[in-house]
């Protein structure tokens, strides 16, 4: 049966044949996939490049605040800290998930799909897809924590207290778009193999 | 042997192939694998969608016009609108962010909405294959970089946030923003693109 040389259509959701080397949908034309040695090597390429920025996007502050002349910055993690000190628990939670965990848990499935593809290593196909899957859907809500900060920099803003963005914010939302990036890149094919 | 192909479907979450067979009105295909949904039985999608489409512009529109929040704070109060996050981000200097910010809940999602609205309205008149095509694959690429939905979680944990400083009173915008991701998550979560695409074939042929 011809079960495992069928793949989807990302753009149209077409079932195709696959074909070795460059592979184009039969109902909508678009290119499926590029070469899978080149899609491996793009979203390695942006994995890195979002594992660099996610060093000063958690070292530098992503919001600045200006209270009667004091200024406080906060990095991600002391904004979580400060959140749970202050009571807000759900809260606290959230940002610290969407900021911090779902970064990281992305950059291990991305790694883990990748090796395990390479290397025909690990858990079923199913498995992968599925990570995939969830990989593709988490991605763009780590955006939660830069929305905040730019609707909070546009409402407090008075002169007795001020809120900005930090050097943090820039390299946080440049970490989310690689990381979507890599995911978006990922050749599916690499799993059936 | 290609046409054959149309008789199956790819799950999209484990990748399981499954056999397509057909419907009855309001039920829906589960994978066999991860019992997610694979397909469901659309009555009248062209004309759904269309006027969800519609109503969502009409909403979109008011959201980027009216205020979507203000806060009080000493008897002064400030307002919140998508414009003024740009022109905030811009004038403190962060350009790539306000830029990255424009494209994600502004530039996007309202590009979205009015190619769905053009290529849903050619469908429905039978005309210009070639340029619904197109605008069916623009949509499809750029869906994930529309972010309003993830934008609206950030609005509700910013008062949170904000009620700290002030006090908060929501405004029109907010509640049309609301609507909007309703709607979005209407047209975006429940249509797969796959049922547009067999619309597309079923009114002009496989050309």
């Amino acid at each position: 049966m011809f079960k495992d040389k069928l793949v989807r259509c990302q753009v149209c959701e077409a079932v195709n044949l696959d074909r070795s080397g460059e592979l184009f949908c039969r109902r909508c034309g678009e290119k499926i996939h590029t070469h899978r040695y080149i899609s491996f090597h793009k979203t390695l390429a942006f994995l890195i490049t979002a594992v660099i920025l996610y060093i000063p996007a958690n070292l530098y502050p992503i919001l600045v605040t200006k209270q009667f002349g004091i200024l406080k910055q906060n990095t991600i993690l002391g904004g979580v800290m400060h959140l749970w000190e202050a009571g807000s628990y759900p809260i606290a939670l959230i940002i610290l998930f969407a900021s911090v965990f779902v970064p990281i848990l992305k950059f291990i499935f991305i790694i883990y799909l990748l090796i395990s593809t390479r290397y025909k290593l690990g858990s079923s196909l199913s498995d992968k897809h599925k990570l995939f899957y969830i990989t593709e859907v988490i991605g763009s809500w780590s955006m939660i924590d830069v929305f905040v900060v730019a609707i909070l920099s546009v409402v407090i803003h008075f002169s007795a207290v001020s809120i900005i963005p930090g050097k943090g914010a820039t390299a946080f939302a440049l970490m989310v778009f690689f990381t979507m990036l890599s995911a978006l890149s990922f050749d599916t094919r690499l799993i059936i193999k | 042997m290609e046409d054959r192909l149309d008789r199956f479907i790819i799950c999209p979450k484990c990748h399981t192939l499954h056999r397509k067979i057909k419907l009855h009105y309001g039920t829906k295909a589960l994978c066999r694998n991860c019992n997610s949904v694979i397909y469901r039985h659309h009555k009248d999608l062209i004309d759904n969608l269309l006027a969800i489409n519609w109503v969502s512009f009409i909403f979109l529109v008011v959201t980027y016009t009216f205020s979507i929040m203000k806060i009080n704070f000493n008897g002064v109060y400030q307002h919140l609108n998508i414009i003024l996050i740009f022109e905030v981000i811009f004038n403190s200097g962060f350009y790539l962010v306000g830029f990255i910010l424009g494209f994600l809940i502004f530039i996007f999602p309202i590009l979205i909405n009015f190619i769905m609205i053009i290529l849903l309205t050619f469908m429905k008149l039978k005309r210009s294959p070639y340029l619904v095509k197109r605008l069916l694959i623009l949509v499809a690429k750029i869906s994930p970089w529309s972010m309003l939905d993830i934008f609206f979680i950030s609005i509700l944990i910013s008062m949170v946030k904000l009620f700290n400083y002030a006090n908060v009173e929501l405004d029109v915008a907010f509640g049309s923003l609301s609507i909007v991701v309703f709607l979005n998550i209407l047209t975006f979560k429940r249509v797969r693109f796959g049922a547009i695409w067999e619309e597309y074939n079923n009114i002009y042929g496989k050309a």
